[in-house]
Parts: structure tokens; C-alpha cells; sequence
């Protein structure tokens, strides 16, 4: 790397590829083992067992996973467009990684040598976080679209456009959910959200209940967890857009589709549920004052509600049946949009009669906004059809 | 600190293991092919024609909604940052104006919204 240190000096390109070596080996490190506690947390919700055989407790088993993929014969298909199928992995994978590199994955850390203590984010100068990851995030649509297109399989065809169309349409009730929290940070930088967040000690879902249920419910279409698997409806399109994807290929896809999950848990917490903040353990503080052990305990803080959140996520996958595809968009466009909408016109309303203080009072009407559109949508039904009588078959 | 810097190292990074991965798989397993093996999967039965059929209309104005929601939601991101202090110092509301012509935004996009639910367009048969 010497032709590069006249331009720049080291620290501005070392530091970011330390960071980006951490983060892509911790990421898949994470998705092998979650993928092995998914499938003892299945097997103890469904009173098996699950895989213990491949050492202790099952603990080989993501090493056991990862050389199957790798040794098993890559296929690609007689009709298939070969260059386009190649590309969607490829593409997949890259925009589930990239997606990151706006996530704060803790607070400051400082460290010996470095005169400024270290922002834990892969690119920590960027203002406009939330808007790169949603837009780097939603590339992935194109990984879909273009996998179920090339594969010439009807399946892939038919699963790649319902999927396309499901992470289209979630897509907008994610972006308004989260303009409540910009409204109340005034930032799109998601540090300054989890400062925010520290200092006044509201956790935001305590001031934007409905942003977060429209967040979490549309990050769970998004990450095609299982209420809203349909892209990959097993019953009925086999294996949806990687239908005809083998080996290590289909494992891109499968690797992609946990980071999504991880990334949606990552912003629940985030914008939701404080970060790295905990009372007396993980308190607001200066980035000067933090110390190596501080630093570290701000990063377990924020992994320990990550997981918390994976972990709900796994759960609920077993809990509830999955939707049909007219439920999914109805779902979609004719609550989560309305239920979006009410509550960045109450909180935009809030924010600018109130200031930005009063938190106590923006919670009461927030929760109050909430109570009355879910009284409104299930008891009132204004928006319901009459029922139309039709005449008994004979 | 250059900005921009570290998403560029992260994309090249994250492509090139993409790509890395890919051949590496492509190396290492075995290569057997055979016609039956090559055939698209139908469940068992021969495929016939292809599979890049006519498809339903729906998902085509669902995407062109999609769009018109993108966009509109694309203005409200500055507007949101810059409404987080409307009257405080820095701050650009005078009277409420600029909050109430946002509010009138919405309203539009509100009414086509509603236009195209009473249209059908999240109707799916």
C-alpha cells in the first residue's frame, strides 16, 4: 500500500479497512452461529433437540454447514442467462455487507498511539446515515429480481417477482416509520440518535410507539423473516428466486438474508431502543473521558440487545403462520402506509408546536395517537366494504 | 477525516469476497454435469417453454406507486432534519409556514393515495 501514503496518510485508510477486517469477520463469525442457535431455539420451541452431534453441544456445526457448501457442485442451469445469474449473488451479498458501513457498533474506543479516541463506525463522517443504509439496503431488491429472471425457472420467475414486489412496498413504511426519530434528533447520523437517546434517557420507543411497531413489522417483510417469508413460500414455489441456486451460491443468498435480519435488528436497537445506553452500566458520557474497558462495555451492551432482538425474531418465526400474498400487500399498503403517515403528521405536529423538549407530554400523545388509530382501524372499520350478500349456490 | 473514503474500501472489499467466494466454490467442487442435472426444476415434470412469461399488471403499478412514495419520501428526510428545531435557534419556520406547506404535501399525496386504494390497485384477485 505505499503508492497510496503521498496521498493519504496511514491512518486514514488503515483505520477503516481495521475496522472493515472487525466487522466483515465478526458479521460472519455471527451468521454461522446464529444460524446454529435459529436451529436449537426451533428445535427447544418444538421440544426436539436440534444439531448437537457435530462436536460439543453442536458448536462444529456452522464449520461442518460451510464446507458443505463450499464442496458441493456449482450448477447452472441450460436456459439460464449465465452472466446475469453469476451477478445476483455477487450483488446480494455485497449490498447486505456494505449496508454497514454506517452502523455504529458501539460508542468511542480510545486507543494507544491515536490521539482522538476512535469512533466505533466503519465511515464515522458521514451525516447521513439512516438514508445510505436504506438506500444501499434496498439494492438488494435488484439481487432478487435478477436471480429469479435469470434462472429461465418458473419458480425463481414467480418468487423473484412477489418478493420484489413485497420489499418495494415495505419499503416505504420503513422510511416513514423511522422520520419520526429524525424528527426528534434533528440527525440522520445514527450517533447522534444513540446520544440523543443517552442524554434525555427517553428511549425513543417510549416517544414513537407506532413508528416502532411500523418499523418492526415492515424490517421483518424486509428481511423476509417468517410471517413474511413468501419469497421463498416452500408450500408452493419450492424455493422461490433460488430455486435453481446450488452450493455456495445458494449460501450467499442464505448469508445475505441473515445479515438483512441482523442489520434490521441493529436499527431496532439503535433508533428504538437507546444503542449503547443502560442506566448506570453504559451511561451518556464525552468521548474524551471514555476509557478501554468503558469502551467495551458499550459495544457488549448494544451486542446484548442485538441479540435480544435476533432472538425475537427467531421466536417469532415459530409462532406465527405465514400471510397469503394478497394479506401481505394489504398489510402493507393499506395499514402499515396509513399507520406511517398518522404518525409522522402527529409527531412532525408535536415537534414543531412543543419544541424540541416536553418529551413527557410527546409520549402522552403519541401513545394516545396509537390507541385511538388502532380503536379507529379495528372496532370503528371505516375504511371496510359493506358486505355484499351473495345468493346461496343451488 | 475523508468521508468517503471507507464506503468505497468497504464496496470493493465486500464485492471482491463476493467474487472470491464464487470461485473458489466454482474451483473446488465437483463437475459432473448431466442433461437431467441442467434441466430447470418443475417438480419432476419436463419444463416447457420459458419461464419469462407475461405477468400480472399489478406489479407494475405497485412499482410505479412504489416510486411516487420513494420520491416524496426522499423530500420529507431534509425536511425532518431541519424541523427538529423549527423555531429554536438556526431554525427556518416562520409562523409555522414551512410546516404547514409540508402538511399541505402530504395532504396531496394523501388524496392520490387514497385515489389509487378506491382504484383497486392493492386489490389482488
Amino acid at each position: 500500500m505505499d503508492f497510496l501514503t503521498p496521498y493519504l496518510p496511514p491512518q486514514e485508510w488503515l483505520e477503516p479497512l481495521l475496522k472493515i477486517a472487525v466487522v466483515v469477520g465478526v458479521l460472519q463469525g455471527a451468521v454461522a452461529y446464529l444460524v446454529l442457535a435459529e436451529r436449537r431455539v426451533a428445535a427447544f420451541i418444538q421440544d426436539r433437540l436440534g444439531p448437537n452431534r457435530v462436536g460439543p453441544f453442536g458448536l462444529l456445526q456452522p464449520l461442518a454447514d460451510g464446507l458443505k457448501f463450499i464442496l458441493k457442485e456449482e450448477i447452472i442451469p441450460a436456459g439460464a442467462d449465465k452472466l446475469v445469474f453469476l451477478i445476483a449473488p455477487i450483488s446480494i451479498m455485497a449490498t447486505a455487507l456494505v449496508t454497514f458501513a454506517t452502523v455504529p457498533f458501539g460508542y468511542y474506543m480510545p486507543f494507544p498511539g491515536v490521539k482522538q479516541p476512535i469512533e466505533l463506525t466503519i465511515s464515522p463522517g458521514l451525516d447521513i446515515g439512516l438514508l445510505f443504509v436504506f438506500a444501499v439496503s434496498s439494492l438488494g431488491v435488484y439481487g432478487v429480481i435478477l436471480g429469479g429472471w435469470a434462472s429461465n425457472n418458473k419458480y425463481s420467475f414467480l418468487g423473484g417477482l412477489r418478493s420484489s414486489a413485497q420489499l418495494v412496498s415495505y419499503e416505504i413504511p420503513l422510511g416513514l416509520s423511522v422520520v419520526g426519530v429524525v424528527l426528534l434528533t434533528g440527525s440522520l447520523k445514527m450517533e447522534t440518535v444513540m446520544t440523543a437517546q443517552a442524554n434525555s434517557g427517553w428511549w425513543f420507543f417510549l416517544l414513537q410507539p407506532m413508528g416502532f411497531i411500523v418499523f418492526l413489522i415492515s424490517g421483518f417483510a424486509e428481511s423476509a423473516r417468517l410471517p413474511f417469508d413468501l419469497p421463498e413460500a416452500e408450500q408452493e414455489l419450492v424455493g422461490g428466486y433460488h430455486t435453481e441456486y446450488t452450493g455456495m451460491k445458494f449460501g450467499m443468498f442464505a448469508l445475505s438474508e441473515y445479515i438483512h435480519m441482523i442489520t434490521v435488528a441493529f436499527l431496532a436497537v439503535i433508533l428504538f431502543f437507546g444503542g449503547w445506553h443502560l442506566w448506570f452500566i453504559a451511561p451518556a458520557a464525552k468521548p474524551e473521558t471514555v476509557t478501554m474497558f468503558g469502551g467495551v462495555i458499550y459495544v457488549l451492551v448494544l451486542s446484548f440487545k442485538v441479540l435480544l432482538m435476533v432472538f425475537f425474531f427467531m421466536w417469532t418465526r415459530w409462532s406465527w403462520p405465514r400471510f397469503r400474498y394478497d394479506q401481505l400487500m394489504s398489510i402493507g399498503w393499506k395499514v402499515m402506509i396509513p399507520f406511517g403517515l398518522v404518525n409522522l403528521v402527529v409527531s412532525a405536529a408535536c415537534q414543531e408546536f412543543l419544541g424540541p423538549q416536553q418529551f413527557f407530554l410527546k409520549a402522552l400523545i403519541a401513545w394516545g395517537t396509537l390507541a385511538a388509530t388502532v380503536f379507529a382501524v379495528t372496532v370503528l372499520k371505516p375504511l371496510e366494504a359493506p358486505k355484499v350478500q351473495l345468493p346461496a349456490r343451488t | 477525516m475523508n468521508t468517503a473514503l471507507p464506503i468505497f474500501l468497504f464496496a470493493a472489499i465486500a464485492t471482491g469476497m463476493s467474487l472470491a467466494i464464487l470461485i473458489t466454490a466454482q474451483l473446488v467442487g465437483p463437475k459432473k454435469r448431466t442433461a437431467v442435472k441442467l434441466m430447470p426444476y418443475e417438480s419432476g415434470m419436463d419444463p416447457i417453454h420459458s419461464a419469462r412469461h407475461r405477468f400480472n399488471i399489478s406489479f407494475y403499478l405497485i412499482a410505479i406507486e412504489f416510486l411516487v412514495f420513494d420520491v416524496e419520501l426522499l423530500v420529507l428526510y431534509p425536511w425532518a432534519v431541519a424541523a427538529h428545531d423549527a423555531q429554536g435557534a438556526g431554525g427556518f419556520g416562520e409562523g409555522h409556514a414551512v410546516f404547514w406547506a409540508v402538511m399541505g404535501f402530504i395532504a396531496v399525496l394523501t388524496v392520490g393515495f387514497a385515489y389509487t386504494w378506491r382504484k383497486g390497485l392493492f386489490k389482488w384477485a
